[in-house]
Formats: structure tokens, sequence, C-alpha cells
């Protein structure tokens, strides 16, 4: 599974099934600080995710 | 070995079925991009006929940066207002003087009122205090956000006023207001706990209103991608010395634990602000000695501050 982090720093993670929580928490990451997509679709934190799926992590900027 | 391919469905939207794109924790409920839309439009709605924000006759200024939350605040109030002939919208920008932050947010300010045909006003740092904010800090950054408050408002107020504004619209969110209620708490100031700018005071300032106070950031932020139009914008850069950003950091991690503290924390300020309704906590408003705006003491916080920006 590709992960891409706010920083656009991108790595290889495990492909077992997990949800996108727990894949927030390794990274520190409170889930309503950032969005998250799967292949290009916004999915929420309870979806699990796996497999060959690209997840992008986008951070909300504060202010504005 | 071959990856192995995992596709489990996305949670779907509690109203329609189709996947959800956010988890709405305060509810329980899950929301699909179209029907998100929808909740925030009727919330906002909702809100601004709840407190009576916007009536006929009013201008509204729509202090616009260009960052998500106002940029979300001006496309609402367009669809709700823009086609009214007894309301009109004008957007007021503040140019600081921010390198490598304030360019990027004037840019998509200038986008969006161009794509909506909305009047837009401009008022820099340099024109009303004869420098850019960058200037004006140098050797002080740890007070960057109270200075630049200070400033912002009164830039504000001057924008609102060549506007001919009846009301000031602010792009605060759910988050930004439970963090200034918590922060209030801590630092015991309870003048400002209770203080309800929203209030007409007389015809002595214009009313400040906030539509999207019961919005959370992350529904904002969400909001904007479903509608493609979500900037990964820059933060601004003095951001780092203020107290919100360590209670924001500790808020949103109690809110995620247990949702609704934030609207909990709304809901206690609305009660004591009852409580110490037509009380006056701190000194009454009166009238500053030097520039004749109405605030609490002789001297207001722009004059109070202005010797020191004369170095």
């Amino acid at each position: 599974m590709k992960l891409i982090l706010p920083d656009r720093d991108t790595r290889v993670i495990d492909p077992a099934p997990a949800t996108v929580e727990a894949i927030l928490q390794r990274e520190g990451i409170n889930p309503l600080e950032v969005m998250v997509s799967r292949d290009g679709k916004l999915v929420t934190e309870d979806t699990v995710v796996g497999g060959d799926d690209e997840i992008l992590i986008i951070r909300i900027s504060h202010g504005g | 070995m071959d990856p192995v391919t995992i596709r489990t469905d996305t949670p779907a939207c509690t109203l329609c079925g189709e996947p959800a794109v956010i988890l709405q924790r305060h509810t329980g409920r899950y929301l699909c991009g179209t029907h998100l839309l929808a909740d925030v439009g009727q919330r906002v709605s909702e809100t601004i006929d709840s407190q009576q924000q916007i009536v006929p006759g009013d201008v509204v200024a729509v202090a616009l940066s260009g960052g998500k939350d106002s940029t979300a605040l001006l496309l609402l109030l367009h669809s709700l207002f823009g086609s009214r002939d007894d309301i009109r919208l004008v957007a007021v920008t503040i140019d600081e003087g921010i390198s490598e932050y304030r360019e990027a947010t004037i840019r998509s300010a200038e986008d969006l009122v161009r794509r909506l045909g909305v009047e837009h006003i401009t008022v820099s740092f340099l024109e009303l205090f004869g420098d850019s904010l960058d200037t004006i800090l140098k050797g002080r950054e740890p007070q960057a956000c109270s200075i630049c408050g200070i400033l912002r408002k009164k830039a504000l107020v001057v924008g609102a006023e060549r506007a001919g504004a009846t009301k000031l619209a602010t792009g605060h969110n759910l988050d930004d207001e439970a963090q200034s209620v918590l922060m209030n708490v801590l630092r015991g100031d309870l003048m400002r706990l209770v203080r309800n700018s929203g209030v007409d005071s007389n015809g002595r300032f214009i009313p400040r209103i906030k539509p999207l106070m019961y919005m959370q950031e992350k529904e904002i932020a969400t909001f904007l991608m479903v509608q493609g139009i979500w900037e990964d914008l820059p933060e601004c850069p003095y951001a780092t010395h203020a107290l919100r950003r360590e209670v924001r950091s500790m808020l949103c991690a109690i809110e995620y634990q247990h949702p609704g503290t934030m609207l909990r924390l709304m809901e206690n300020k609305k009660a004591v602000e009852a409580a110490f309704l037509g009380k006056t906590v701190g000194e009454p408003v009166g009238t500053c000695r030097e520039c004749g705006d109405p605030c609490s003491g002789d001297l207001c916080q722009l004059c109070q501050l202005k010797p020191s920006l004369l170095r």
C-alpha cells in the first residue's frame, strides 16, 4: 500500500487491511486535522484500506 | 510476493447510501458529498436566521483572506443572498504584508470574487499603518498574533466602513470559537468570555457575525474539497508563536475522543453570556481619547500600540 504524507513524503507500507484511523494513529496524526483520500476519493477514518491502495493524507491548514 | 488487492467499500451515506466522504462524529452520521453540501448550507442558514445575523437592507462586508474558511463563507453567503436585491455582499481583504504567505491567499481571494462577481475592497497595513507586518514585527515575533490582531481589527473596520457595511461577517469556525472560549478561561479573561461582538452597540460599531461558528474545520475543508475548490495554501508563519496553537492541538485531541466537546464549550459560553446579560463586566464601552473609536478604558488598544510602532 502506498502512503503519501502531508509533506509529500511517500512510503510503501504493509498491505494488510487496516483502518485509515489506525494508519493515522501510527503516524501520530489526529483524523480531525486531515482529510484522507484512497485512490483519489475521500474516505472516512473508519474505512478499511489495504492491498495496492494509494492513500493520500491532506493536512487541513488552519486559519483563513 | 504480489501485492494483495483488497477493496473494502467506504461506509455509506446515512441519508442515501452513496459512498460517504465524512463521518460527522458529533451526530454519528456518515454523509456523501451531496448531503454534506446540503447539510452545511442548511446549518449555516439556520445559524444566520436564529441569530438574525443578516436581515433585509443589510450591506454585509465579508472578511475574505482567501483561506479555506473565508472562501467557504463567501461561497455560502453568495449562494444564500447573491440573488437578493435587498442584501448586498462586499468582500474585504486585508493585506498585512506577510511575505511568502499572503500573496497566495490574496490571489485566491481575487479569483473567487471575480468568479462570483462580488465587489471587492482591499486594505493594506502599509496604507493604514505605514509599514508591512513583517517590518512592524521585527524583533517582537513572539507578540505577532496579539499585535496583528489589533491592527487587523482596525483594518477590517476601515474596509467595512468603506463598503458602507451594516454587518461584518468573518469565517470563524467552531474550532476557532471553542479555542477562544478555552483560551479565555485559561487566561481568566471573564470580560472576553462574556462579550458578544454580534450585538449592536447603539450604532457605535459594526456588528460582527460568524455564520460558520457551528461548522467544524474538517467539515469546511471537506465542503471545499468535494466541490473541487480546495487549495493547499500555506499557514501564517507567525502562528507558531501563538498559545492558540497549543490549545488547538489539545482541544482537537479531546474532541476526537469525546465528540461534541467543542459544541458543549459553545453552549457553556452562551449560558455564561446569558447569566451576565445586561450586566457590565470590566469597564463599560467608552471612547478612545486619541481616535474616538469605541473601547474599554480611555485609550483603545491600537492607540496604546501606536507609540511602539513608531520606533
